[in-house]
């Protein structure tokens, strides 16, 4: 019981740390945009595509919001290659959390969506805009105005769940942590440290994502 | 290659493996049932002490809000390799189920937490104002006015979340707990392809999480309270 913290022998490898963020970042924001493209076309589809369609969103919605990721990813990472299909373990993990972020933002959006007024539809229609404009110019506006909050929401939790990477050998910022306690074995003091990242990361991203939303969508969301 | 994992399956599905299966399957349901049973009693603690009123208490205020706001902004598999690794550093001898459990626990306290603030806050100030006039204790308030009143509010959303925790605890088989993942995990290595285990604990977490989340869509809409539907956790 008598262990002595010792930060010091962490202190050098913090720029090291620092790289494996913005890995962090880079497979959060690329799965999460994906997973907005994704979750959009089925929002859409599932609203106002046929019968087929509908229940085709339903079915995935409820597959990868019921079923854990990281389970996801393994299917992906070490079950597809049985079929020949082999990824590197970056693109399997963002692959993965694309696949699973479009489900939770499919529900999401179709929520905003639904709350599109159908006056505010007519109103674009008397003023003779295109199918694309009215999207555009009404749709769209309102929607991200609405699901800001959510999102935002989604989005951290997704900048969590790149921690899971690490599992697949990806050095992102779990990854790398993983890598120091193994050559340093001061364990507390890299989890800490990685721990104390991710709380400032995801800090600043609230901040930023609420200043965006007021900014581009005037939506009205709390900074702190 | 589909014709060969074929073959496989009766070979998957003896009796010694679907005991494993199923063995694992309660540890999964169970790590995250005690989380949220610790949560929800841990949790009421910390919101009480964050909402409480009284001046001397406000190092434990602090304390209540900054647990909260920091470990729900920690990835769980960073929180459980803290308590894994951390165990061994400091010389306790805990197994991995047990390292597991107290994450699961800590985690869940911060988000159950935040549940409970946000059902205790929907009873109007109204009603706590006339228990006051009546001349409630505080507790007599607590327990007689606030609770019956929020904990509708409160259960279906931590419902939700012990249905989505069920999905989360899938990162405890990165400490080796023997949960449905672990299970996976030690049937490959037996030699059962990857695609056939690993699909096959997929259906399962389905099977799991997919009534339950049913359940509890139907809790919710039973209990009247519509507002917490379909979101996650709020960070």
């Amino acid at each position: 019981m008598h262990y002595v913290l010792h930060y010091g022998q962490i202190t050098p490898y913090i720029p090291y740390l620092l790289g494996g963020v913005l890995i962090s970042l880079a497979l959060s924001i690329l799965s999460f945009a994906g997973g907005m493209v994704l979750g959009l076309v089925f929002a859409i589809l599932r609203n106002e595509g046929g019968a087929a369609a509908s229940r085709f969103v339903r079915g995935y919605v409820a597959f990868f919001t019921n079923t854990p990721q990281l389970v996801q990813i393994y299917v992906i990472y070490f079950g597809l290659p049985d079929f020949g299909i082999l990824f590197t373990p970056f693109m399997a993990v963002l692959i993965g959390m694309t696949l699973n972020a479009a489900g939770y933002l499919t529900e999401i959006l179709r929520a905003g969506l639904a709350s599109v007024h159908a006056q505010e539809l007519d109103a674009a229609e008397t003023l003779n805009m295109s199918r694309l404009q009215t999207l555009r110019h009404v749709i769209l506006p309102h929607l991200f105005r609405v699901t800001m909050p959510a999102l935002t929401n989604q989005y951290i939790l997704m900048m969590l769940g790149t921690s899971m990477a690490a599992i697949f050998g990806v050095e992102e910022l779990t990854g790398r942590a993983f890598n120091i306690n193994s050559t340093t074995f001061r364990s507390i003091e890299v989890f800490t440290t990685v721990a104390a990242i991710y709380v400032v990361v995801t800090f600043l991203a609230t901040i930023l994502l609420a200043l965006f939303s007021r900014w581009a969508f005037r939506a009205r969301v709390p900074v702190i | 290659m589909l014709a060969f994992i074929a073959a496989e399956i009766p070979r998957l599905f003896t009796i010694y493996n679907v005991i494993l299966l199923a063995k694992a399957a309660v540890t999964t349901l169970s790590l995250s049932a005690v989380g949220c049973v610790v949560g929800l009693l841990c949790g009421t603690l910390l919101t009480l002490a964050r909402m409480s009123r009284r001046r001397s208490l406000w190092p434990l205020k602090a304390l209540a809000f900054l647990y909260i706001e920091i470990m729900r902004r920690i990835p769980f598999l960073v929180t459980l390799m803290t308590f894994y690794f951390g165990a061994q550093v400091l010389g306790f001898n805990f197994s991995p189920l047990e390292i597991a459990f107290v994450s699961t626990s800590v985690i869940s306290t911060a988000f159950v937490a935040e549940i409970v603030r946000t059902g205790l806050q929907a009873v109007k100030a109204s009603q706590i104002e006339a228990a006051e006039v009546m001349n409630f204790s505080v507790w007599q308030s607590f327990w007689l006015v606030r609770l019956p009143q929020a904990w509708p509010i409160i259960l279906p959303p931590v419902f939700g979340y012990f249905v989505l925790f069920i999905k989360d605890t899938a990162l405890a088989s990165q400490a080796g707990v023997l949960e449905l993942t672990q299970a996976a995990k030690i049937l490959n290595t037996k030699g059962f392809s990857a695609s056939l285990v690993y699909a096959t604990v997929l259906l399962l977490y389905f099977v799991i999480s997919y009534p339950l989340a049913r359940l509890g869509g139907h809790l919710e809409k039973r209990l009247g309270t519509a507002r917490h539907s379909r979101s996650r956790r709020t960070v």
